[in-house]
């Protein structure tokens, strides 16, 4: 059946649609290392505040960290928008909602690679 | 289309009704998206926990250690998972990779998600 394959939506743009697929990959990968990282290679886990101060003081870690809050939170927000897409909004609506995920989504990040950054650098 | 979607009818959206089996597979694609985008933002903004310091941090994680949280920690890992292994069946089956065979194939990944989801409840409920 054609109509399961994922392809872009009308308003979509192909470099839209093939970053969420591409950055879908990305974030199966990091979200691999991370259980792989988190739960094997520090035992018990990380639990406590100190545990994560210890964690992030390896500079791979906040990389990793950041790289995987950029991903996350864009994937996350362009395939919000695709759904919205599957309800025929208006070309007046969908403008709103762009610059609403936009915003929200730049906040996100900032705010996210802000408190990594406040880790990272002792708490 | 019987239950075309519209921004006032977006529940239909979710129904399974008057569907091609395949397209549960996009459904549940979807209901797992827009789980794991709010548990995203949820996520995000406990974590501001961190930025308090020692004490605010670890009495969140004593609350979120019991285990009605856990259930609901659950149902994010089942979102993932679900979401995760679909996701690469979509991005196989997009530059024309298991076309054909992609009923078979969804079969396959969501037994091998169930599972992954047994696996991560026998750890987080019976080994810690």
């Amino acid at each position: 059946m054609a109509g399961m394959i994922s392809k872009p939506k009308q308003h979509e743009t192909v470099w839209l649609w093939l970053y969420k697929l591409l950055s879908g990959v990305v974030i199966v990968v990091l979200l691999s290392v991370h259980f792989v990282v988190n739960h094997l290679v520090a035992p018990g886990g990380l639990l406590t505040y100190a545990d994560i101060l210890r964690y992030y003081s390896n500079p791979i870690v906040p990389v990793m960290e950041i790289a995987f809050l950029v991903f996350a939170v864009t994937h996350s927000f362009v395939g919000m928008r695709s759904i919205f897409l599957d309800l025929n909004p208006s070309p007046r609506l969908i403008r709103f909602v762009d610059w609403a995920l936009v915003f929200l989504g730049g906040g996100a990040i900032v705010y996210g690679t802000w408190l990594v950054l406040l880790i990272a650098s002792g708490g | 289309m019987k239950n075309a979607p519209s921004p006032a009818h977006w529940l239909r959206w979710f129904d399974p009704r008057y569907r091609q089996p395949g397209t549960w597979g996009y459904i549940l694609n979807r209901i797992t998206a827009i789980g794991l985008t709010i548990y995203l933002v949820l996520h995000l903004g406990v974590l501001s926990t961190l930025a308090k310091g020692p004490g605010a941090y670890d009495s969140f994680i004593t609350l979120v250690k019991s285990p009605g949280f856990m259930l609901g920690e659950l149902l994010v890992v089942a979102g993932g998972i679900i979401h995760g292994t679909n996701g690469i069946r979509i991005v196989l089956n997009s530059f024309g990779v298991g076309v054909r065979d992609q009923k078979v194939i969804l079969a396959i990944l969501m037994a091998l998600s169930i599972i992954g989801i047994a696996y991560f409840a026998y750890v987080m409920f019976l080994v810690d």
